[in-house]
């Protein structure tokens, strides 16, 4: 846009005439793709390139350039106008947005350039009209697709945990009652039955356990607190206090290099280290197991990894093992399959990315990013 | 009439968990008497002796849950406050939600107490003998 102000510039002393200049001006304008067009100081419009004569019409020299734009920009245009022709070779404002009439009467969305320049004691205006339609389309577009996800985002997480809030309920009453049958009747029925009440009320705490994860993953998205400054090594002294039966039953060391002060929801923080730490002790291979959390910063963000000793993952799980409810074992490590979506969408919710480095039986590296964040944003108005 | 009983109101509109409930005051220390309301409204009516419920005795222990058809618990812990014959009665919020808004909402309407009903049966039976075990032998309960 400058370059071609610069183009345009006002003919200089040395130009003698108006005709001159302008047979100058066309030169440069006749192959601009830009609609460009020229009015004077009474608003008559005394030239169009073919660039505009294709946008805004072929019979328009003569006419009033104000009547180029829909008319409730027009007092606004002929403000601009008015600016532009008492002070040349001004760029106030940068381009007006305004929408703009079509030789058939319709209006299109447009950014105007308006330049001032001045000759032989004349005011004039030159205008560059771009058509911004599919531009402003997109934009559109993009803002609206954005505000739905949002909203779809924000419904399915409440969704989910009205619908295991409201599953529990029943949930509650099938185990209650296997489990009084169980008690009261064991031993009275014969074996047959022991063993079917045995299973039914096994089924029920493993949908119990199910439906209570999914209330935990859910409430990551609608009941967060807003990000704010916390030191991480107290709270992952916090996490090894919570989790010391487990550190103490496996022999599990646990060591960390030097932690910062990061911007981030301190609860969830928490909640991911400890499902980082516990993962790393469940996981164990034979020997005790080794974890080491350390922190590293990157471009405008923190990185994060907790390494361990144990069983390792196939890198072909890399990905599956942070899909809600995913498992790669049996019997041998219960548990849900939750632990690690929980994580991922806890860093998502802070911007950052998670991810596991590891091969079978050496162990394996979980890190995770967390960019800087500005304090008390990121809060749930849901 | 039992005399000397301890008589609870049970406000709950799931027939399972009024079961529960019965099952878990069953072996009670304290010889209690349990009527159940089946919505707030009829909770109301038999906290005023209203109409049929004229002969109801008059609660020493309340226990209310939240999500109840017509007049819900919340509405029902909000008039029972109010009202200054019925306030002094002790009432403790017996709900499966454990939702924070819902234990400071309960608490501003000046409940007793708020216990969030354990899922695992156990637990359940305990929940509720502590409860009975407290507000009906530790407590001094108000005068009628």
């Amino acid at each position: 846009m400058s370059r071609s102000r610069e183009r345009l510039q006002p003919p200089t002393a040395d130009t003698p005439s108006l005709a001159t200049s302008l047979e100058h001006f066309r030169a440069v304008t006749e192959s601009s793709r830009y609609a460009v067009a020229t009015a004077d100081s009474k608003g008559r419009l005394l030239y169009l390139n073919p660039a505009a004569e294709r946008l805004l019409g072929a019979d328009r020299a003569g006419t009033d350039v104000s009547l180029l734009v829909a008319e409730r920009h027009r007092a606004d245009f002929q403000d601009a106008l008015t600016y532009h022709l008492a002070n040349a070779s001004d760029e106030r404002g940068g381009p007006l947005e305004m929408s703009v009439r079509r030789p058939d009467g319709t209006d299109f969305p447009a950014e105007l350039s308006l330049a001032g320049w001045q000759h032989a004691g004349d005011a004039y205006v030159t205008l560059i009209v771009r058509d911004v339609a599919e531009r402003t389309r997109i934009r559109r577009d993009l803002e609206r697709i954005a505000a739905e996800l949002r909203r779809s985002n924000a419904e399915l997480e409440r969704f989910a945990y009205i619908a295991s809030h409201d599953l529990q309920e029943p949930l509650r009453m099938v185990s209650s009652y296997c489990r009084l049958l169980q008690v009261r009747y064991k031993g009275k029925l014969d074996e047959d039955a022991d063993e079917f009440l045995h299973y039914a009320v096994d089924g029920a705490t493993r949908m119990q356990q199910l439906i209570s994860d999914l209330l935990v993953y859910s409430r990551v998205g609608t009941h967060g607190q807003p990000f704010q400054s916390v030191a991480v090594k107290p709270v992952l002294d916090r996490v090894l206090a919570n989790v010391q039966t487990a550190r103490e039953e496996s022999g599990a060391q646990v060591t960390h290099g030097d932690l910062p002060t990061v911007v981030a929801d301190p609860s969830q923080l928490g909640q991911l280290l400890q499902n980082l730490v516990s993962n790393a002790i469940k996981f164990r291979a034979k020997e005790p197991p080794r974890i080491h959390v350390s922190a590293e910063r990157t471009d405008g963000a923190w990185t994060f990894s907790v390494r361990d000793n144990g069983i390792g993952i196939d890198p072909k799980f890399n990905e599956r093992i942070f899909d809600v409810f995913q498992r790669l074992h049996g019997a041998k490590f219960p548990g849900t399959g939750i632990g690690l979506s929980i994580c991922k969408r806890i860093v998502e919710r802070h911007g950052g990315r998670m991810w596991v480095d590891s091969q079978p039986g050496q162990g394996a590296t979980f890190r995770f990013t967390l960019p800087d964040l500005q304090p008390g944003t990121g809060g749930n108005d849901a | 009439m039992l005399a000397g009983a301890i008589e609870v109101l049970l406000v709950e509109d799931n027939p399972g968990d009024v079961r529960l409930t019965r099952e878990a005051l069953r072996d009670s220390k304290v010889r209690n008497r349990i009527t159940v309301a089946h919505d707030g409204e009829e909770a109301l009516q038999m906290l005023r002796r209203e109409g049929a419920h004229a002969n109801v005795p008059r609660p020493d222990l309340i226990l209310l849950d939240l999500n109840l058809p017509r007049v819900n618990g919340r509405e029902l812990l909000a008039e029972i406050k109010k009202d200054a014959s019925l306030r002094r009665i002790p009432v403790v919020v017996l709900t499966s939600s454990r939702a924070e808004e819902d234990i400071a909402r309960s608490y501003e309407l000046h409940a007793n107490a708020f216990v969030t009903k354990p899922v695992d049966l156990d637990q359940f039976l305990k929940a509720v003998r502590s409860i009975e075990d407290f507000w009906l032998t530790v407590v001094k309960l108000p005068p009628k």
